[in-house]
């Protein structure tokens, strides 16, 4: 436990006491600033339509007809591609839509169907290819809160009369509520931080904080910007203790819930 | 209370509205190449408590569900009052189902439970409040109104389960193995109470068990289910006096097997010769069930039997003898009667002077 | 003889008729999403398997032989293997310690060890680079320094296995944690003691061979983790795996290609093989 403590101590957060706030007041605007909206930009689009299309995925696996054989392989594959990001992701992509040589662009092209003006290496193109991976996650987090729906809470609703829209009104929307609105913030927290798949695609041309620590660091831009990189820093693990304070607050009451 | 002439609210009104009856014609429910119902008639009549008793997978289950319209028969009807309701959906039934476990609405409060048949009917909220607390009371839990499931005991659960059912003034209530998930001891005392409510009530009540005990108990007349078909719908003591088949004999209640030929007239079996009653061949090997307290024994040093063990149980105490054929009967005795009759003790075991149960090999 | 009727029997389960209609959408969203999954994946097939418009494997045989990569793999290889070694010497006895002994610091140490799970990666590599830039600064010319040179040894950095074993605690914690949960440690290991085995016996000859499918479990994980893992490696500067990728990606974007679909196979490959196991010891139990 000794070596986590000493990580732990070594954080930015303890780091960052010794300096003054320039550094701070500094990632508050311009270049920083246009970053982390970025960030929060691309993080919230992903995280909300990961969020939606991943449970309607995983609603629909879980009611298909022929349910087991499809739930093993989409639950299966939903851990590989979960964990599937990083860089082979971003060479995937590439190899997909990127520029005038990937495979669909020319299928596409033949077709005489254009992309209309999408690029891959862009705001838009990242969101496509983040959520290739929160998707998955999505359907990973959420399952087990589905399943956590007893069949009886449907059945007592019909028998007790209500519709199928009231039924969700008053019981299965509440109940789903909150590890819905838990696993967003999840999908969130991790499109935030994802950084390799990123670079890999768009190297600097995208202004999104991971990116800029990166900068910073490497000194890409000015001598001496490592510091500027520690207060970037100190703010994105700012930004996701927020997130993961309130998360741990709405697990706290599903889990009461679902048992 | 608040009443409305379309639909009768309240305990009140569920006391003051006789019951109705239940039919069921030809019910047949395939899934695949099992046979869950097959050909299932029964007469429910209105007010009446019955028990639907048979082992996993007899379809109990499934005709319970199709009376409350979660099962499509794939032929049959389901009538109430008279009228035909295969085709209803579920939600306009107006049926109370109690479930097994865990049906209660976790995110909604006790009271929410009960008054939900209500809000989804849009019936003003000071109604459904007035209603909770007059169900809760019913069911012994008005100081709990306010709580969540998960923080009632398993028996509260279902207590509250049972108001909700209730509260929509349910034509019928039905029950699905509602006490199966609990303990013993609660499971005991939730039965005689669900039996004293639904009196008071006059409710037309199926209750589905696997628990011979349970349904004997409980239920004016018990239907004994195997294989999707019934077996025997009688009253629990004629049920247990008179058996229609091996099957029902037992199933309820503890029957020993002994192995007996068939004469002329009756069937020979321990050495001794009895009437018979069942539908069997008229000579060879048959089996005759007997009951434990058909049984009689006395100590006798010239006996073949010998006590294997002897379990004290109150008024009575059951002995299990060992036949000199390697065999073993149970044989239920008067305490008092059987102090000396030790393990070990040689006996002599005689069917009592009446007509013997037989059944094929 | 006699049959006495068993009462707990197993219910029936009540089978719920089907809506009507609501099928559609479902194949809807399944095609569409099935398709969203599988294009990139056949794309990149399609894309590192084809040269001048002939079929040809040249981008997979020729990986093994490309610059570079024999030693970049290698690298990940023995980073991998060190990770998994220290994170279950430093995690195993520390949760069944917790299990049979402190079950009081099990919330404590929970969160410590799924906290690097919502750490930006980034973030925790501007602390390490903090951490290492003391050497220069305040220990030069102590042991201490030379000790913090040696873990940035580029042939082969310790640095980067102590931060991946960071990395890789949640998912060795959640693994374990799982097979801890499934048994009754402390009455098995009670009964181990009772019957004269000692703590280190049981230990090995008890704990181990039940926990042996999680520990397994942790290990692919935390392999798969560290042989993926680019961002620490590329801001310390270190070639690895991913790193190499990124390198090889300007000149042979094919090569690049395949390497990505290869590891895709071999993760999935690797999470198959756990939830085989996982299957193989849920079928053992009931």
């Amino acid at each position: 436990m000794l070596a986590v403590e000493a990580f732990r101590a070594t954080d930015p957060v303890t780091y960052q006491e010794s300096w003054s706030t320039d550094s701070i007041v500094a990632v508050t605007d311009g270049a920083y600033r246009r970053a982390y909206l970025g960030s929060l930009q691309l993080s919230l689009t992903t995280a909300v339509i990961g969020a939606v299309l991943g449970l309607a995925l995983a609603v629909a696996v879980l009611g298909a007809r022929r349910g087991r054989l499809l739930r093993r392989l989409v639950l299966t594959a939903s851990g590989v591609l979960a964990n599937f990001g990083g860089i082979p992701l971003a060479f995937a992509f590439i190899a997909t839509i990127g520029g005038q040589a990937g495979v669909l662009t020319v299928l596409l092209r033949d077709f005489g169907v254009g992309l209309g003006g999408f690029s891959l290496y862009s705001m838009s193109g990242l969101t496509v290819v983040y959520l290739y991976f929160l998707v998955p996650l999505m359907v990973l987090t959420i399952v087990p809160a589905l399943e956590g729906l007893r069949p009886q809470w449907r059945e007592a609703s019909d028998n007790l009369g209500a519709t199928g829209w009231q039924y969700w009104r008053y019981v299965g929307g509440p109940v789903l509520a909150p590890p819905v609105i838990g696993a967003t913030m999840l999908l969130f927290a991790s499109s935030f931080a994802a950084y390799a798949t990123a670079r890999a695609l768009v190297g600097s041309s995208v202004p999104l904080v991971t990116l800029q620590i990166a900068d910073a660091l490497s000194s890409n831009v000015l001598v001496g910007s490592e510091n500027l990189g520690k207060a970037l820093a100190l703010g994105m693990v700012a930004l996701i203790g927020v997130v993961m304070v309130f998360y741990t607050w709405v697990q706290r009451r599903t889990q009461r819930w679902l048992q | 209370m608040t009443t409305t002439p379309d639909r009768p609210a309240g305990v009140e009104a569920l006391r003051d509205t006789p019951g109705v009856g239940v039919q069921l014609v030809g019910l047949t429910r395939r899934y695949g190449d099992v046979l869950a119902l097959d050909g299932l008639d029964l007469d429910i009549a209105g007010g009446e408590f019955l028990a639907l008793l048979g082992p996993s997978g007899c379809g109990k289950t499934t005709a319970l569900r199709a009376i409350a319209g979660f099962e499509r028969p794939d032929d049959g009807q389901v009538l109430v009052d008279g009228r035909d309701v295969t085709g209803t959906p579920p939600a306009k039934r107006d049926m109370g189902m109690v479930f097994q476990a865990y049906s209660l609405f976790p995110n909604l409060t006790v009271a929410e439970n009960v008054g939900y048949g209500l809000q989804v009917r849009r019936r003003p909220a000071k109604e459904r409040k007035a209603r909770a607390a007059e169900l809760l009371e019913l069911v012994g839990l008005a100081a709990n109104a306010g709580r969540y499931p998960h923080q009632l005991s398993g028996g509260q659960q279902q207590r509250v389960a049972l108001a909700r059912a209730l509260a929509v003034a349910p034509k019928v209530l039905l029950l699905d193995e509602p006490l199966s998930a609990l303990d013993a001891q609660v499971r005991v005392q939730l039965r005689e109470e669900i039996r004293r409510i639904q009196l008071e009530l006059g409710i037309t009540t199926v209750f589905v068990t696997h628990d011979q005990a349970e349904a004997l108990s409980v239920a004016d007349r018990v239907g004994v289910l195997r294989a999707g078909r019934l077996e025997q719908v009688a009253s629990p003591d004629e049920l247990y006096e008179r058996p229609a088949t091996a099957f029902v004999a037992e199933f309820v209640g503890t029957m020993n097997r002994i192995p007996a030929t068939r004469t002329e007239g009756g069937v020979e079996l321990m050495g001794v010769r009895r009437p018979a009653v069942g539908d069997v061949p008229v000579s060879g090997d048959v089996v005759a069930l007997v009951r434990p307290e058909s049984l009689l024994v006395r100590a006798d040093a010239a006996g073949a039997g010998r006590v294997v063990t002897r379990t004290f149980s109150g008024a009575s105490t059951r002995l299990a003898v060992a036949l000199p054929d390697g065999a073993e009967v149970v044989v239920d005795v008067a305490s008092a009667d059987s102090q000396q009759l030790t393990p070990g003790t040689a006996v002599t075991v005689t069917p009592a002077e009446r007509p013997v149960l037989v059944g094929a090999v | 003889m006699t049959a006495t009727l068993p009462t707990t029997v197993a219910p029936e389960t009540g089978r719920r008729p089907r809506r009507r209609g609501a099928g559609a959408w479902r194949v809807v969203t399944l095609a569409v999403l099935g398709l969203y999954f599988l294009v990139p994946i056949a794309a990149s097939v399609w894309y590192s398997s084809r040269s001048n418009g002939a079929l040809t494997a040249e981008f997979y045989t020729g990986i093994p032989s490309a610059p570079g990569f024999a030693e970049a793999f290698g690298r990940s290889l023995v980073l991998a293997v060190l990770t998994v070694v220290l994170s279950l010497l430093l995690m195993l006895p520390t949760m069944v310690l917790v299990d049979l002994r402190l079950p009081r610091l099990r919330p404590t140490v929970e969160i410590l060890t799924l906290l690097p799970l919502v750490l930006p990666p980034i973030a925790l590599v501007v602390g390490v680079r903090s951490v290492l830039a003391w050497a220069p600064d305040y220990f030069y010319g102590t042991p201490l320094a030379e000790a913090f040179f040696a873990l940035q040894e580029p042939s082969l950095p310790w640095i980067l296995v102590l931060v991946y074993v960071v990395l890789a605690l949640p998912f060795v914690y959640r693994a374990l944690d799982a097979g801890i949960r499934s048994v009754d440690l402390r009455t098995l290991t009670e009964a181990a003691r009772s019957l004269g085995a000692s703590w280190p016996r049981v230990l090995v000859g008890v704990v181990l061979p039940v926990l042996r499918t999680s520990v397994l479990n942790a290990a692919f994980l935390t392999l798969a983790l560290v042989l993926g893992e680019y961002t620490i490696a590329s801001i310390l500067g270190f070639q690895t795996f991913p790193t190499w990728i990124v390198e090889v990606s300007g000149s042979q974007p094919q090569l690049s290609v395949s390497v990505s679909v290869l590891s895709l196979v071999v993760t999935w490959g690797l999470l198959l093989l756990i939830s085989a196991l996982d299957r193989r010891r849920a079928g053992k139990d009931s």
